[in-house]
């Protein structure tokens, strides 16, 4: 999430701080907040991403654990390889779309016999990886898209109702809704031109 | 045990006992032994029992500490620590030989006030772990800074704790030996020890000549840790099986099946051989053959299409066979067979009957079948009694892979793979809680930095692997097999394309 919009964000729950539906006006006063903001934000967003460790992510929160380290997903939220968006299962190996591993060259890998190397697991990153290794649950609620090498990126905040993230400090609100808390980000690269 | 853990252990010992010389190991003789009057025979016993304990405890403390330590900071011996290690060996050593003062020196006592206001049982327990730590009061000599130095190198809690134990022990022993018996056998050695420094000094001699083969031991081995390296086996060999003193596995090229027994070498041609009690199976195209192997009476032959693996016991043949409808499945056949019945008729679906799972090759003890089954979600070991049909998932993991097991009795040896390292892992079925690592090599997968370049390192720390861990290789760790302890992995290069695999087997002992 932005860094702006997160800004806005903590500026909008302060705004709605005390009052009976919270959660409704905490969003209105994002939007508003935002669209006031919007124009500067667009032209600050390029410079202030260098900041963090992957483009479009714009705060401090980490990445969610990823077989292959920066933490691209599909749509569904299943490991995709950073560098080219190939599908890898949770060994961090590029794999066919029987789950088969393959080589650096797309050609299956396999055993003595003949056979393809065995398929190994392929986990959705932050609906089971974070559950089975932190011990409790974590969901997709809200997103943010930046342009990012040419193509638009959908920055995804993983939640969960917990108060400290996955850095081990206090958690962000960001794009969590129902009480939940950002714990660890990752993103989905489109194909929208931009 | 291996030598090297039993040298170490030794020298540990040693240690331990040289510490008595120290004006702790006194104190507290005289602590224990001069209360027997007061106190009677049964608090004296308890009371060494308890100091007994606290130096165990102690020393397991420092030295498996150190060992954790070791393995968080360096991530395990590597060339660099046993090149540290043997540099420090050589030159305690040295100084062990020639009789230097110890230095650094730990000028302090225990509390000598608690012998006068704790009971004398809890007084001697906490002066036992103070010695036990090694570090707190005197050293009396130098090879407890060299077993300090081999516990961090070498990253192996368990190389710590056999340290400790062998330490606290030799604390221990004079104590033991001396306070039940102090007015007569105990002031006697006292004297003896207080009077004659030529025994501190042989038994400093006897320290630097075990430390002298601690580094030996080390050079031999190859690392700085009690635990076995791999040793090779078999070049352009995969599919290792073993009973008894016998070892079999295949040619990477399916050229001939191998039969290994001492120096004895036997070749047969087969495409695939597994033997397990006293028979031995090849497959010979889709003919699976069971022969018995002392009188080579055929015991059972079958029609397998697609059958590539599999494994023999006394009772059973377990083979893996293509599912219909995609994935793998485990077919069983009870042994003999009667050579009036067609072997195929009565074989049954064991594993991989009712969904798509992919399952690797089968191991056999006995009854028992474990094999690895994964499915999109999960990864999972399966013991399954083949006599009573009842099973028992041992062993899961989501975000992993765990494969390959082999089974022998109570001990299971499986690879357990992640995305950043493969390790082979024993462990005993009856304490599946505590695993043991025999060997580890790098991941498969080609991993980036966990930041974009020209952006900053911070928050990319989680998927970041542990230091220490081994860089990437394209070698998978492949079929085991296990027996007593003495594991088999075959280390495979797979193919690709028109590049054919590759293969070779490594033995470790545990």
């Amino acid at each position: 999430m932005p860094d702006r919009g997160r800004r806005s964000s903590r500026l909008s729950d302060a705004l709605a701080g005390g009052t009976s539906r919270r959660g409704f006006l905490a969003r209105t006063s994002g939007w508003l907040l935002a669209t006031a903001t919007g124009a500067a934000a667009l032209q600050a967003g390029t410079d202030d991403a260098e900041a963090y460790h992957f483009c479009g992510h714009t705060y401090t929160t980490a990445s969610c654990p990823h077989p292959t380290g920066i933490p691209r997903v599909d749509l569904h939220g299943y490991p995709l390889r950073h560098r080219d968006g190939k599908p890898v299962d949770d060994l961090g190996r590029p794999i066919d779309r029987h789950g088969h591993p393959l080589d650096e060259h797309g050609r299956r890998l396999t055993d003595p016999d003949g056979r393809p190397l065995p398929r190994a697991p392929r986990t959705r990153i932050c609906q089971d990886g974070i559950p089975d290794r932190y011990g409790f649950a974590t969901q997709v609620d809200g997103s943010w898209y930046r342009c990012c090498g040419g193509t638009v990126r959908r920055l995804m905040d993983c939640c969960g109702y917990r108060q400290t993230r996955i850095n081990g400090d206090t958690a962000l609100t960001g794009y969590c809704y129902g009480g939940r808390r950002v714990f660890c980000v990752m993103y989905f690269q489109t194909k929208v031109p931009c | 045990m291996s030598a090297t853990a039993a040298i170490l252990c030794v020298t540990a010992f040693a240690a331990g006992v040289t510490g008595a010389w120290s004006p702790c190991g006194f104190s507290v003789v005289e602590t224990i032994g001069s209360r027997r009057a007061h106190l009677g025979a049964r608090a004296i016993a308890a009371s060494c029992a308890t100091f007994a304990l606290g130096a165990l405890l102690g020393g397991a403390a420092t030295f498996g500490g150190l060992a954790s330590l070791g393995a968080l900071a360096v991530g395990g011996s590597g060339a660099g620590a046993l090149v540290a290690v043997v540099a420090i060996l050589a030159l305690t050593a040295l100084g062990e030989l020639l009789g230097v003062r110890v230095f650094p020196q730990v000028r302090r006592q225990v509390p000598e006030p608690w012998r006068r206001t704790l009971p004398l049982p809890l007084a001697t327990g906490l002066y036992g772990v103070l010695l036990g730590f090694g570090f707190t009061t005197y050293v009396l000599t130098l090879a407890v800074w060299a077993l300090a130095a081999i516990a961090l190198a070498s990253g192996s809690p368990a190389t710590g704790l056999l340290i400790g134990l062998g330490f606290g022990a030799g604390r221990a022993l004079p104590v033991a030996l001396m306070a039940p018996r102090y007015a007569t056998l105990g002031r006697r050695l006292e004297q003896k020890m207080a009077e004659q420094p030529s025994l501190l000094r042989r038994l400093r001699l006897v320290d630097g000549a075990l430390l002298v083969a601690v580094a030996v031991a080390f050079l031999a081995g190859g690392s700085a840790s009690a635990a076995s390296r791999p040793q090779l086996v078999a070049t352009n060999g995969t599919d290792p099986s073993r009973a008894g003193s016998l070892l079999a596995y295949e040619r990477v090229d399916r050229s001939a099946a191998v039969l290994v027994d001492g120096d004895a070498i036997a070749q047969r041609p087969a495409d695939d051989v597994a033997i397990g009690g006293r028979y031995v199976a090849t497959r010979i195209g889709a003919t699976l053959t069971v022969q018995d192997r002392t009188s080579g009476e055929t015991v059972a032959q079958l029609d397998a299409p697609g059958a590539t693996q599999f494994a023999v016991s006394d009772r059973w043949l377990v083979w893996r066979a293509d599912r219909p409808g995609g994935g793998d499945r485990l077919l069983a056949l009870p042994l003999p067979v009667a050579q009036a019945v067609p072997a195929a008729g009565i074989a049954r679906v064991v594993a991989g009957a009712s969904r798509r799972e992919a399952i690797d090759r089968p191991a056999l003890s006995g009854d028992h079948l474990a094999y690895a089954a994964a499915t999109r979600g999960v990864s999972a070991i399966v013991i399954a009694n083949l006599k009573t049909q009842h099973r028992r998932r041992v062993l899961a993991t989501r975000g992993g892979q765990l494969s390959q097991p082999a089974l022998d009795g109570g001990r299971l040896l499986y690879v357990r793979s992640s995305y950043c390292s493969q390790q082979l892992r024993a462990v005993s079925t009856g304490r599946l809680g505590s695993s043991r690592r025999l060997l580890r090599i790098g991941s498969n997968a080609r991993r980036d930095e966990g930041h974009d370049p020209g952006y900053t390192t911070q928050g990319s720390e989680p998927s970041r692997c542990p230091r220490g861990t081994p860089g990437r290789t394209s070698t998978v760790l492949w079929s085991t097999a296990l027996a007593g302890r003495v594991a088999y992995v075959t280390l495979l290069r797979p193919g690709a394309g028109a590049a054919a695999p590759s293969a070779r087997i490594v033995r470790v002992r545990f």
